[in-house]
Parts: C-alpha cells; sequence; structure tokens
C-alpha cells in the first residue's frame, strides 16, 4: 500500500434509499479504480452477507480502500465507508458517518428523495459532511432530474447546481463522481502528531482471527503490535494484524490520522468492540473519547422457541455465536407452559428481528416458532417500583398498578399526495397524534405523526406499502414514553390462558383486537375431535368468544386412475404441518397461530 | 435420528435386491367430456354437446378428429411401451367420458394393447360410462370388443342436484342406461355417486342410495365430494357452508351409505367402494394393494419396474412426449420410487381397504423396526377406536403382543375410515425421512 499524505486522503459514505443504486454505484467505483477488476467482481462487492444480497439491501456496512489518480496528475486514496440502509440501524449509520468528511446522496431520478435518505442526509450534515448530490439512473425513460434536483433543493436545502448525473448500471458520470469527490470532500485535519484516536465504525466476528475491528484513526498514528485500549468498555488488546480493505483485507504496518482500516486482536466478542466506540494507545491514552458513543438498545422483543425441544441447547448455541458478531441482540433464556424452554429476544427493530430469526433457520437450521414482537412497557406499581416489561405476559394485575408508559417514536413519511388520505387513515387507526403535512415538489407530501411504538412494530411499515401501492416511505426514530390507558388481553384456549399471545393492547381497542384475534386463531388452529372455544379476556372478563367446530371427517374420497402423487403430497404437507404444532393442553396450535396479533 | 433407523433397517441385501412384480394391470385415459362437471379439475378436453351423440353418433361430433388423433397417439405409445408382463389380468378405460369413443376406436386400442401385452381371455375389462352416451347398438359393440364391466357415473338421482353440478345426463337417462346394461346381460356394471353435493340433503341421500340398490349394481362406488382448487365449485362455495351440507351432514352420509349398503349385501371394501361378494374391482385392488400398473393416455399414471410416472397433463405435450419416448425406445426418464416412498405408499393404499395391511408382507419389504413404529404411532388410534388388528381368523385383536403380532392392520369402518387422513399423517410424520 503507497503511503500517501493526509492532505490526499478522502473518506466518504454513500447515502440512498433502498433501490435507488447505491451498492451498483459502490461496485462501479471499485471497478473504475481498479481496485476490483472486472473479472474478480461479483455483483454488489459490498453486500457481503447471502440475506443482504438477496434483499438488495445493505444491513452490515463495509468499507473499501480505492487507489486513484484524478485529472490534477495526482494519486489520491478514497476510502468508502458504506452504510447501512435501514432504519433500525440509525445508529450504526450515525458513527459511519462521523468516520467520513463526505458523503455522496444517491437519489434515483425517477423517483426522488425518500423518507429514510432524508434522515441519513440530516445525520451527515449534523456530522458536517460535504454532501455530493448524486442522480441515478439518468438513463432510464422515466428520469426527471429537474423535478429531482428542485425536490432536493427544496427538500433537504442543499444546492444542486453542481449535482451529478449518473447510471451507475451504465457506466454513466462515474469519473464526474470520482473528481467530486476529490475536489469537493475536505482531507480529513492532520492531527498526526497528536495522541491517537480511532472510531469503530463496525466489526465482525471470525472464528479464526477473533472480532475483526473497522476503524477510522481520528488522530495519531496506530502500529501493528500496539497495545490499544477501547475506551468505552475499558479492555485493552494487542493489535496482531493491522490492514487495509481494498476491499478484500490487505496487511499494513501502520495506520496514520484519516486513514481507513482494520485490525485484530483476539478480541473474544463484538460487544468488547463496540461501533462507537475509541480506540487509543494503552501506553499514551487520549485525555478524551470521541463524541457520539451510545449502547444501542433492544426495542423490540420476542420469544423464540424451538419446535423441538431437542434443539433448545442449538438455539443457545446459534444465539451466542450470533451474538459475537450482532452486539445489538440480547437474549435470556425463557420457560412457557405452552412453548416450552425458549429465549426472549430483544431486536432493535423489525427488520433486525426479522434477519436474526431468517439466520437462525438458514445458518444453523433450526426450526423456530416465534411469538409476536413486543415493546418495552414501563409500568409504576402502587408501591413506587417502576418495572420495564418486554413480555407481554409478564404485566402485573391492575390491582398492582399506578400506570403503564409506553414508547412513541415520530414517523416520517414521504408520499405523493393522493395516498395522504390512507396514510393518515393508517396512522390515525394505529392511535397516531397528527404532528405535521408539508407540501413538496410536485404532488409530494411529508406526513409526520406520533405514534406508540407498539402500534409501528406489528405490520405498519408493510401497511404503509401496500396503501400507498409501494411508492411511500417512511423513517422513526423514538420521542419517549407516554403514560396510556393499556391493558393486558389474555387469550383462553379450550380455556387455558396461553402466554405466547398475551398483548398489551389500549383499553379502547381491545374489544376489537380480542375480536380479530379470536376469529384469526378459529381460522388457523385445525380442527380437533372436540369443540375448542378459544376467548380474548381483560382479567376474568370474556371481551370476545369463538369456537373452533370438531372435526368430523378427514378422508380423501378418491384418487383418479391410480395417480396417487397429489394424495400423497397432500399427506406430506400434512405431516409437516403437524411437526410444528404446539401442544397447548389437548389442542395442537400451529405456528402461525403465535403471530396472529400481527395479521389483524 | 429417524433417518439412522431407516437406514439401518433398510440397507439390507435381502430388500434391496427385491424386485418388483409385473404389472398385470393397465389403465387407459381417455379426456375428452362433452361438459366439464363443475366438481372436476381433471385434465379432459370439452368436445361440446352438439349435435347430439345420442343420435348420430360421435363421429359427427366437433372433437371427432381429435379424438381420432388422440387415439393414434395412444396406440403409439403403447406400441412403444416396454413389454414387462405378457398377461393382463385387468384394462381400465376411465375418463374424461371413455364412452365417447367409438366402437372401432375402443376396439383398436384394445386390440393394440392385447397385441403387445397379451390380455389375459378372464381379465376384467372395465369403462367409464356417462348415462346419456350410449345408445344399445354402440354398447352392444362395446361389448363384442371386449368390455364385461361398465361403471355408470350416476352421482345422483334428483334433477335439481344433476343440474347443480352440471352434469349432461337426467334422471331418466339413468334408468334408460342401466335398462340397456340388463338388456345386454351386462351383470357387472357398477354405479358411482357422489355425496355432499349442494342441495343435498340426509332425505334425498337416502333416496339415492335406494334408488341405487333397486337397480341392482354389482358395486357401488360413494364418494364424498371434494372441492377441488380452481374448479366452478371452488369458485362458487365453501366447504361446510350452505348450499354444501355441513361436515357434520356428510360425515353423516358416509354413515348412512354404509349403513345402508352393508345391510342391502354389499361388502364395504375400501373407504368408497362397495361391491356384491366376488365383484370387487379387480383393477382398483391392484392400486390399492400397491401392485405395478401401466398407464396410458394424457394425464394417465403409470407405475413399473419401481417408478411412477404420471403423463403430461396437456395433450400437445402429451403428444410430444410420445414421440420421445418412441425416439428413447421405451424409456421414460424418472427416479424410482424410494424405499421410504413405497413404504408411505402401501400404507397410504392399504389402509384404504377393509382387508387392511398385512403385517407379514410389511415385515417382510421394510422390516421389523418399522412395524414397531406403526404400532407405536398407532396406538393412540386403536384407543379411540379408529384402528383395528385382526389375527389369522379375521377376528378383532384387543390387545398387542409382542410376541403374537396380528395378521393384519385396517382402519375400522365407518369411523377410522372417516378420520383416514389424521392416522395417515401421523403415520407420514413419524415415518417419513426427511428430503435430502
Amino acid at each position: 500500500m503507497t503511503d500517501v499524505p493526509v492532505s490526499r486522503i478522502r473518506n466518504f459514505s454513500i447515502i440512498a434509499h433502498i433501490d435507488h443504486g447505491k451498492s451498483t454505484l459502490a461496485d462501479r467505483l471499485l471497478q473504475v479504480t481498479g481496485t476490483v477488476s472486472s473479472r474478480e467482481m461479483k455483483e454488489q462487492f459490498l453486500d457481503s452477507m447471502d440475506l443482504e444480497r438477496e434483499r438488495g439491501i445493505t444491513i452490515k456496512l463495509q468499507a473499501a480502500r480505492m487507489n486513484y489518480t484524478a485529472k490534477d496528475g495526482q494519486q489520491y486514496v478514497l476510502n468508502l465507508i458504506d452504510t447501512p440502509g435501514h432504519v433500525d440501524f440509525s445508529y450504526e449509520v450515525s458513527r459511519s458517518l462521523a468516520a467520513c468528511e463526505g458523503a455522496l446522496l444517491v437519489v434515483d431520478a425517477s423517483q426522488g428523495v425518500e423518507a429514510q435518505t432524508l434522515a441519513n442526509v440530516y445525520l451527515a450534515i449534523e456530522n458536517n459532511l460535504e454532501i455530493i448530490p448524486v442522480l441515478n439512473k439518468i438513463d432510464l425513460p422515466g428520469a426527471e432530474p429537474d423535478r429531482v434536483k428542485s425536490e432536493i433543493e427544496e427538500i433537504v436545502g442543499l444546492d444542486c447546481s453542481g449535482a451529478v448525473l449518473a447510471s451507475a448500471k451504465e457506466g454513466i458520470g462515474i469519473d464526474e463522481i470520482l473528481e467530486s469527490i476529490v475536489y469537493l470532500v475536505p482531507p480529513p485535519q492532520d492531527t498526526v502528531d497528536q495522541p491517537l484516536r480511532a472510531l469503530i465504525f463496525d466489526s465482525y466476528y471470525d472464528p479464526y482471527r477473533g472480532v475483526i475491528v473497522y476503524f477510522r484513526v481520528m488522530d495519531g498514528t496506530v502500529r501493528k503490535g500496539d497495545r490499544v485500549r477501547l475506551m468505552a468498555s475499558g479492555k485493552e488488546y494487542e493489535i496482531d494484524e493491522l490492514g487495509v480493505l481494498s476491499p478484500t483485507q490487505i496487511k499494513v504496518d501502520e495506520l496514520h490520522a484519516g486513514e481507513v482500516g482494520y485490525f485484530a486482536a483476539a478480541i473474544k466478542a463484538v460487544e468488547d468492540a463496540r461501533v462507537g466506540d475509541t480506540i487509543t494507545l494503552a501506553a499514551k491514552p487520549a485525555p478524551k473519547p470521541l463524541p457520539g458513543y451510545t449502547e444501542a438498545k433492544p426495542m423490540v422483543f420476542c420469544g423464540l422457541f424451538p419446535t423441538d425441544a431437542d434443539q433448545f441447547e442449538d438455539l443457545r448455541e446459534a444465539l451466542e455465536k450470533l451474538r459475537l458478531n450482532d452486539a445489538a441482540l440480547q437474549y435470556e433464556p425463557e420457560t412457557s407452559s405452552a412453548m416450552g424452554f425458549g429465549f426472549r429476544c430483544g431486536f432493535l427493530g423489525l427488520l433486525h428481528m426479522e434477519i436474526v430469526q431468517e439466520r437462525l433457520e438458514r445458518e444453523y437450521d433450526l426450526d423456530l416458532i416465534t411469538t409476536a414482537p413486543s415493546v418495552v412497557y414501563r409500568v409504576t406499581k402502587i408501591d413506587g417500583e417502576v418495572l420495564l416489561i418486554d413480555n407481554p405476559s409478564l404485566l402485573p394485575d391492575p390491582q398492582y398498578r399506578e400506570k403503564i408508559e409506553e414508547p412513541y417514536v415520530q414517523v416520517d413519511m414521504i408520499t405523493p399526495e393522493e395516498f395522504v388520505g390512507p396514510l393518515m387513515e393508517l396512522s390515525q387507526s394505529r392511535r397516531g397524534i397528527f404532528k405535521d403535512m408539508k407540501y413538496l415538489t410536485l404532488g409530494r407530501t411529508t406526513l409526520s405523526y406520533e405514534i406508540p411504538l407498539a402500534e409501528v412494530v406489528t405490520d405498519f411499515f408493510d401497511q404503509m406499502k401496500s396503501r400507498s401501492r409501494g411508492y411511500a416511505s417512511m423513517e422513526y426514530h423514538l420521542i419517549g414514553y407516554r403514560e396510556d390507558f393499556l391493558v393486558r388481553l389474555d387469550v383462553l384456549i379450550n380455556g387455558e390462558r396461553v402466554d405466547p399471545l398475551a398483548t398489551i393492547v389500549h383499553r379502547d381497542k381491545a374489544y376489537y383486537v380480542g375480536k380479530a384475534l379470536v376469529e384469526k386463531l378459529k381460522e388457523l388452529i385445525p380442527r380437533h375431535q372436540f369443540k375448542i372455544p378459544v376467548q380474548a379476556s381483560i382479567g376474568s372478563r370474556v371481551v370476545a368468544s369463538e369456537h373452533i367446530p370438531a372435526l368430523r371427517k378427514d378422508v380423501l374420497a378418491k384418487c383418479y386412475g391410480g395417480d396417487i402423487s397429489r394424495k400423497k403430497k397432500l399427506l406430506a404437507k400434512q405431516a409437516k404441518g403437524k411437526k410444528r404444532l404446539k401442544s397447548i393442553g389437548t389442542v395442537d396450535v400451529p405456528q402461525e397461530a403465535f403471530m396472529a396479533v400481527l395479521k389483524l | 435420528m429417524l433417518c439412522d433407523k431407516f437406514d439401518s433397517v433398510f440397507y439390507n441385501q435381502e430388500i434391496e435386491n427385491s424386485c418388483f412384480d409385473r404389472p398385470g394391470a393397465a389403465y387407459v385415459h381417455v379426456p375428452f367430456c362433452r361438459r366439464r362437471c363443475f366438481y372436476c379439475d381433471f385434465p379432459i378436453s370439452v368436445v361440446g354437446d352438439n349435435p347430439p351423440l345420442t343420435r348420430q353418433g360421435p363421429e359427427s361430433a366437433q372433437g371427432f378428429g381429435t379424438i381420432a388423433e388422440y387415439v393414434e397417439i395412444l396406440c403409439q405409445e403403447i406400441n412403444a411401451t416396454p413389454v414387462l408382463s405378457r398377461s393382463l389380468e385387468t384394462v381400465f378405460f376411465g375418463g374424461g367420458t371413455p364412452s365417447l369413443l367409438t366402437v372401432q376406436q375402443l376396439d383398436q386400442i384394445l386390440n393394440t394393447i392385447d397385441r403387445r401385452f397379451s390380455i389375459a381371455p378372464t381379465a376384467e375389462i372395465s369403462m367409464e360410462i356417462d348415462p346419456d352416451t350410449v345408445e344399445l347398438d354402440r354398447l352392444k359393440g362395446y361389448q363384442a370388443a371386449g368390455i364385461n364391466r361398465i361403471s355408470l357415473g350416476v352421482q345422483a338421482f334428483q334433477p335439481e342436484l344433476l343440474t347443480a353440478c352440471g352434469r349432461t345426463h337426467t334422471v331418466a337417462d339413468i334408468y334408460a342406461a342401466v335398462e340397456k346394461l340388463h338388456q345386454l346381460d351386462f351383470a357387472n356394471f357398477s354405479l358411482d355417486l357422489i355425496s355432499g353435493l349442494p342441495h343435498l340433503t340426509l332425505d334425498r341421500w337416502q333416496d339415492s342410495l335406494e334408488q341405487a340398490i333397486h337397480l341392482n349394481p354389482t358395486h357401488l362406488s360413494v364418494y364424498d365430494l371434494t372441492i377441488e382448487p380452481g374448479t366452478a365449485f371452488d369458485r362458487w362455495y365453501t366447504p361446510g357452508t350452505l348450499p354444501l351440507p355441513s361436515d357434520e351432514a356428510t360425515a353423516q352420509m358416509y354413515r348412512i351409505a354404509q349403513q345402508t349398503l352393508t345391510q342391502a349385501d354389499y361388502e364395504h371394501y375400501e373407504i368408497s367402494n362397495y361391491a356384491r361378494s366376488g365383484y370387487q374391482c379387480r383393477h382398483n385392488r391392484v392400486y390399492w394393494e400397491n401392485r405395478s400398473y401401466y398407464g396410458f393416455g394424457m394425464a394417465a399414471a403409470s407405475y413399473t419396474n419401481g417408478q411412477r410416472f404420471t403423463r403430461p397433463r396437456k395433450r400437445r405435450d402429451y403428444y410430444q412426449w410420445v414421440q420421445t419416448l418412441i425416439e428413447q425406445h421405451g424409456a421414460i426418464d424418472c427416479v424410482s420410487v424410494s424405499l421410504n416412498d413405497r413404504l408411505l405408499d402401501t400404507l397410504m393404499l392399504g389402509l384404504r381397504l377393509a382387508d387392511g395391511l398385512s403385517v407379514g408382507n410389511l415385515t417382510e419389504q421394510f422390516g421389523e423396526m418399522v412395524l414397531s413404529q406403526i404400532f407405536a404411532c398407532l396406538q393412540d388410534y386403536q384407543q379411540l377406536g379408529w384402528v383395528m388388528y385382526l389375527d389369522g381368523s379375521a377376528k378383532k385383536r384387543e390387545f398387542l403382543e409382542r410376541s403374537h403380532p396380528p395378521h393384519r392392520i385396517r382402519l375400522t369402518d365407518p369411523e377410522g375410515f372417516l378420520f383416514s387422513n389424521v392416522v395417515l399423517t401421523a403415520l407420514f410424520e413419524q415415518l417419513s425421512v426427511t428430503d435430502p
């Protein structure tokens, strides 16, 4: 690796909405600068998790160092620090932005600015980044660069006269982007002579080398063999391996202020090297850590239970392994009479939850039953004790409660004008409090609501997408706890209370939710040889009741002309479904039932 | 874990080398109908009923050219199929509506089969016919060609029910058809009835059964209506809700049929089939006993050399497939049924029969370990009264003794039959080896 002066380093990230072409652009930059040859180019180099590749979104951020000879004949080092594109990971976004001096704001020229982009642009502005607007997909017939430019100017307040018109797919405008990075993004401050401070913006667990920490040196110099201290965790390690990402790891002996790289130091879990922590030298520590460190706190909780009780230990091991790589994941053992042994797990948000579930099932081959997600309620008891409840079945009975508070979020949506009505209706039906509405360019509108998080973690996002035919986008952030008239809604199947089905709902919605829930359960629970009552209750008061009629017959009358394949498929499917049933008393309940509250 | 157990049982020379029985049965599919019945999702071509088939015969029907072409290709398929046995005990013409074939067409098919596979003189040769598609002469022609068993698609004895399910025939047609069969001394004939049709009541069902008995067939098939996806019924109705009878009512219809027909001296020998002594359908028993059979024609299924194969369900695809078959000299591209699948097939099919499963045969084919798993799995259902064990003289065994295993396992009639899928699902869950 060539040693370059700080004045010729540029650190930047790319801010873009899902599908606006961030990954394609990143690939193109790697290719044009010769960092990755066309031959070894897998599509979307930076998204290395399978799941990301499949969904086309970035979850874990990564970095790449590119050597670029600019038109002035000088050689520059450009460090691209990728940011995750989802609201659940906004803390990680803010840290990776803090490691940069500039950002490319990539907007699809046929679409426009979306809520998530906006949230990230504001984060970039807060971090004093130089922002270069890039209008991507300019080759599409529906591209309207002028409209989108004025939208960026109006919404974000950025001057777009210098915006680059590009098509990452077609390779249009790539040189211009590279030149803009060199000329517009300021070089890092030259603070090589100060005590070492480096910002961790990502880390991942490698089974052979321990945690690999991605960092940006803010001040000073770090060398291989240095004993470093992580200022938040207080732990000290000796650096075994130091390197840069190109985007594959290339070992170097030292990195100084302004540079981006990685190190390995036999760190056992990513929680010991959390994103946002400051690295300094143990021998000569910096007086103050870098600002902005917080510990990511789970906002959404759910129970994960193995379908097969034998898999409990496997599940524990899998969670341990995932946690090595995911400091935000929390879990603790949970026992439920209905579900047996499992874990109560905490996640940053719904996507995070989905990712973890999917990885457990896919990478660890586990069959899981997931209970409906819950948020963390703050319950004040009569005696003044304050409890944090993330499991509705543990909510104290009303006579012991003084009050319940629940987390509220501000939801910002950007939508074409014609969907304002349906989205307001949706927000209102989720107990949303209207805050603001602004008309943007050409029929686009922003809508702001304050909504209980519990109402957002169900299917709010899906509903927003379906009610706006996919056009609206949203972003949310926590604004605090508020007291509400909340009750615990219990579900009884065949007279037995089923803990995993208990939910906390607003009193005014309890009747409606109870009724919808028992109707849904009636649909989902297969018939048995006996009649099964399904009830929803608040305390001892039954608010809704249904029954599943007894099974009268289950027989296939006929196999046409010796073709037994269909009948067999049906039986095989039923047999497979039966494996995923959980016994509650004498009733077998399918896995979907535990997520029923999400599908009301 | 289960998989390991299986392997240890199955990796056994004797079992691996077991050869398959030689097919003694042939199914021929005739995928043409005048109209599509509202409950039917089977691959057929609708040829229409204008001009009326009954007067001038199908030669003048617009579908004639199509049928003639089909018969040609069907015969090509028969001639291209490898000969695994030289004596067929049963041939079955199913549909569709096989009675849309002319006598000559039927004769041509039967001759082709006979030349290639040789039909035994005592063979059972069945044909499904619709009550309104045959006149006396043609029936006589079929008989001369060799048909000796007729299955008549009656379905119901109430005009409004026949209309409701899209049948083309009338109640009078049923009586006229049976009259013709009697005239020709077609003693061996079966009637099909469907329970659970829209607007069907318990009284009407009882009435249908009695009228059927009065016609004195040797055999009766009684099917409970299944609403298949994509059918007209599927679009119009929801199972268990009006105008369809409730599940409780259709379960009751099943019991009524069992009671009424066994009292009238019909033996309930399979979940949906009844017969006078000596008149069980030999062809269908081949399926239920999981024995081999040839299959010819579009969408027809065959089970030969341990391979199950279903022919393409579209006519053009089928024609193309036959060309490939000829080019490949009769080789079919399909995989053999695994031993695990063969076990599941045997259970699923055998438990449809009143004779049930032979414990001796199961042990011989699949090993003792599998048998003990089966018994363990069936324990609950025996206690529920759905499963019954029989000893050598077909007497019921109350207790399962390890040292004296029963001779046969069967579902009880009617309760075990009614819940057969529950029992089978449990067996599948217990015994399926998961896909690799």
